[in-house]
């Protein structure tokens, strides 16, 4: 079954951690360099997150996205680097073009930014099943109504895309043409289209007939088949994050 | 009308959906038959042109199946898919049809004509400006029905088409098939309602993993108790109480077995 | 002791102009095995959904006489709450999956999450359903890679795992190979004889008769008749309520052979080959 989260299952420490650690740990990643304004501090930041992808044995999953962050990146590094306001310092030239120092500068914090959030970010979404963390949601507070329209987009997308390519076939077999220019595909879209959110709508129907014999909206307490996630060590982490951040901003307002 | 020669084909490299089935279809309505992932639909769908084979040739009326584009081979060959959801686009009853025919470039009045004999064929001349989705769904499968045969091609393929059929909507079924026979058209069936295969069909095909079981006049298919039992196939009601009486031929209806009785009394 | 009881039951959905269910009145005992049969549109899957709640909470329409489960009316509860005494399994096998949880473990765990069952007394009930449903070999299976017969077993399973002491099916194998149909009344069987009430809505005539202790006949929303698989099948009219008799019955009626000391035809295969056994054929 093909699902369109990224979750990698595998066993680590870093798996073994509950989500709002992790939850946590984006935060610290975000506001940490944003707080102490440090090169240094994001260039670390960035550092200790590509360790803990290793240590969760992930990494490999991580290039793609980086590789599509950097195409961004690059973008950027070349419009600023090149056409920056404040650009004074000529680094080097290209012919008729010169890279500025200001402009470079200033790209690379936001790369630094962004590569932050993101490695941050793959932590989270590659080391825990989405349903796990929605659970931990839902157990936090969050409406187990929401919970399921999340966590079933999933698994439900897939499906969707699987009913798209039958109604192709059969839109075929009717003698429409699918491939080619882009005015036939132009045509074809009415017909895939109409089918796809058709059965989306009945299927919705059905299954919420299900989902009520159910007891999903039962008024009684909900429990769940699984013990909440916690690591002996989760405690500990997260008061360090919080108490990393805190002293990070009484530095940077009396220091 | 079909000939298909080593054909063989797989989702996934590794694992064959079908392998070297070899079959000549000609006029006589056929029924295919197995379990489900025998490979059936995948076998029509390839006959279709939706999928190219990895190995193997298909001809149908000569076309070479896999240098025609599925569009063009509709004119020929017509698929009634399962789920007549996945279809149904259209505002009325009467476009739906036409939306088939005006697609392999038939004149306007022409579409119109065969759509208007389509749709009295299948019983639905009442509800020719109705909306598709206010049919019953025994309605639509009629509906999806009638949008094949208003291209008029010379094969038409029905996926289960009795699912969601009562006794009045088999019934139906029953008068469109022969209907197409009298035109002089191959039908073929995809479909797990042996009674109804035993009464209405000349040619039955049994799949079972990949490869064709059983091939032969219904009838000789029906009298291979073991060999159906391996495609987890149950001979028709009526031909299994006439085997537990011990008659020796193959009974197929409940006419044959009335008659049979007859005879014998007259003895 | 009568574990349904339906009284004047009338219903209409709404935008409609006609009764779904007119005047309906039956009761069920305990341990019963009832099949519904008619023609499509006669009102089956409505029934089946008015004595789950369906009809009325879900759709609301216009809604009369009562329902009792248990002496439950069902009109004052809500759908959460007859759950609890009523499960129901559906037509198609995918729309049940909840696409919300990975494994059919997991999925099975579902409805018992919501109603509030503790841990430990879920795990105990969804082994016990993994085994009397015959899915414990799939149970580390993502839902929708399952084949259909075993989808439909693991809705059954996840229904019965909540412990109602009523099933309610609709046409639960239409849509399944014979194999896979097989597989699905097996397990029905097996609950019925564990002494759960069974209440079975089908097209399949000779499934019918073969499993049902008594049918009930719907044509246009009205009940014709309520009476065992013999009595029934074995009326003159039913070709005008849209419904064939299961074609052992149909056999025997042409030959006139009725079951012994009876005015009933056979319905069963069984019963064909005991009534024919010795004539000569």
């Amino acid at each position: 079954m093909k699902s369109i989260s990224l979750y990698v299952d595998k066993e680590s420490f870093i798996h073994d951690f509950d989500p709002i650690t992790k939850l946590l740990y984006i935060l610290f990643a975000l506001f940490l360099p944003l707080i102490l304004l440090s090169f240094t501090v994001s260039f670390i930041s960035v550092g200790v997150s590509i360790v803990l992808l290793m240590a969760a044995g992930v990494i490999r999953k991580t290039i793609p996205v980086f590789s599509f962050v950097f195409l961004v990146l690059i973008t950027v590094v070349i419009i600023q680097g090149l056409f920056r306001p404040e650009n004074e310092t000529i680094l080097f030239q290209i012919g008729p073009l010169a890279m500025y120092k200001e402009g470079l500068l200033y790209a690379l914090t936001i790369t630094l930014r962004v590569m932050n959030i993101v490695s941050a970010f793959l932590i989270l979404v590659l080391t825990t099943k989405p349903s796990d963390l929605v659970e931990t949601l839902v157990r936090k507070g969050m409406s187990p109504r929401i919970g399921y329209v999340i966590v079933s987009v999933f698994q439900i997308i897939p499906e969707m895309m699987a009913s798209m390519s039958t109604i192709t076939d059969a839109q075929r077999a009717r003698g429409m043409e699918t491939e080619g220019k882009l005015s036939v595909r132009m045509k074809a879209f009415l017909p895939l289209l109409g089918p796809v959110i058709l059965g989306a709508l009945i299927n919705t129907k059905e299954r919420a007939l299900a989902l009520e014999v159910r007891g999903f909206n039962s008024h009684v307490p909900k429990t769940y088949l699984y013990e909440e996630k916690t690591h002996a060590l989760s405690k500990w982490v997260q008061a360090i994050l919080l108490l990393l951040l805190v002293g990070a901003g009484v530095w940077r307002i009396f220091g | 009308m079909i000939k298909v020669s080593d054909l063989s084909f797989s989702y996934r490299k590794g694992t064959p959906v079908l392998s070297g089935i070899n079959l000549e279809l000609d006029q006589r309505s056929t029924a295919i038959i197995g379990q489900n992932g025998a490979g059936k639909t995948t076998f029509v769908k390839l006959l279709k042109g939706l999928l190219k084979a990895d190995e193997g040739d298909i001809f149908v009326n000569n076309h070479h199946v896999k240098e025609t584009t599925a569009a063009e081979l509709a004119k020929t060959i017509g698929l009634v898919f399962q789920n007549p959801n996945d279809q149904m686009f259209k505002r009325t009853v009467l476009d739906e049809v036409m939306f088939g025919p005006l697609n392999i470039k038939m004149d306007k009045q022409q579409a119109k004509e065969n759509a208007l004999m389509a749709i009295r064929m299948v019983d639905l001349q009442g509800k020719l400006d109705i909306n598709p989705h206010d049919l019953s769904l025994s309605e639509k499968k009629l509906l999806c029905i009638a949008a094949i045969v208003a291209m008029d091609p010379d094969i038409i393929i029905l996926d289960e088409p009795t699912i969601a059929q009562d006794h009045a909507g088999k019934e139906k079924i029953k008068q469109i098939i022969k209907a197409l026979k009298d035109k002089n058209k191959l039908v073929m069936t995809i479909i797990h309602d042996m009674d109804f295969v035993a009464e209405n069909f000349e040619r039955t095909i049994v799949f079972n993993e990949g490869k064709v079981l059983l091939d032969g006049d219904t009838r000789q298919v029906f009298s291979q108790k073991d060999m159906l039992k391996k495609a987890h196939v149950e001979p028709p009601g009526i031909t299994q109480l006439a085997e537990m009486l011990g008659i020796q031929e193959t009974i197929l209806t409940v006419e044959e077995f009335i008659h049979r009785n007859k005879e014998a009394a007259r003895d | 002791m009568n574990k349904i009881v339906v009284e004047g039951l009338k219903y209409k959905y709404p935008l409609s102009d006609t009764l779904a269910l007119d005047d309906l009145s039956f009761q069920v005992k305990e341990g019963e095995f009832i099949g519904i049969i008619g023609k499509n549109s006669a009102g089956k899957s409505t029934l089946c959904q008015a004595l789950v709640g369906l009809v009325p909470h879900f759709y609301k329409g216009a809604y009369g006489g009562k329902v009792f489960i248990d002496g439950l009316e069902v009109k004052n509860q809500t759908i959460a709450d007859i759950s609890l005494k009523v499960g129901m399994v559906f037509q198609n096998p995918f729309t049940q999956v909840t696409g919300s949880k990975m494994t059919v473990y997991e999925e099975i765990a579902f409805g018992l999450e919501n109603i509030g069952i503790p841990r430990s007394e879920m795990i105990a009930r969804i082994d016990y359903v993994l085994d009397l449903l015959k899915i414990e070999q799939v149970k580390d299976q993502n839902p929708f890679d399952l084949s259909g017969g075993q989808m439909q077993r693991m809705a059954i399973a996840s229904i019965i795992a909540m412990k109602p002491d009523i099933l309610v099916l609709d046409e639960p194998t239409s849509q399944l190979d014979p194999a896979g149909s097989e597989e699905v009344f097996q397990a029905i069987q097996s609950l019925s004889k564990q002494g759960i009430t069974i209440i079975l809505a089908e097209h399949k005539m000779e499934k019918v008769a073969l499993y049902c202790h008594r049918v009930l006949l719907l044509d246009d929303g009205k009940m014709v008749d309520i009476n065992t698989p013999g009595k029934i099948f074995s009326r003159g009219d039913l070709e005008q309520h849209g419904v064939a008799a299961p074609v052992y019955t149909r056999v025997c009626k042409e030959l006139g052979v009725r079951k012994a000391g009876t005015s009933e035809f056979p319905v069963t295969l069984a019963e064909a080959e005991s009534v024919l056994r010795g004539r000569k054929i």
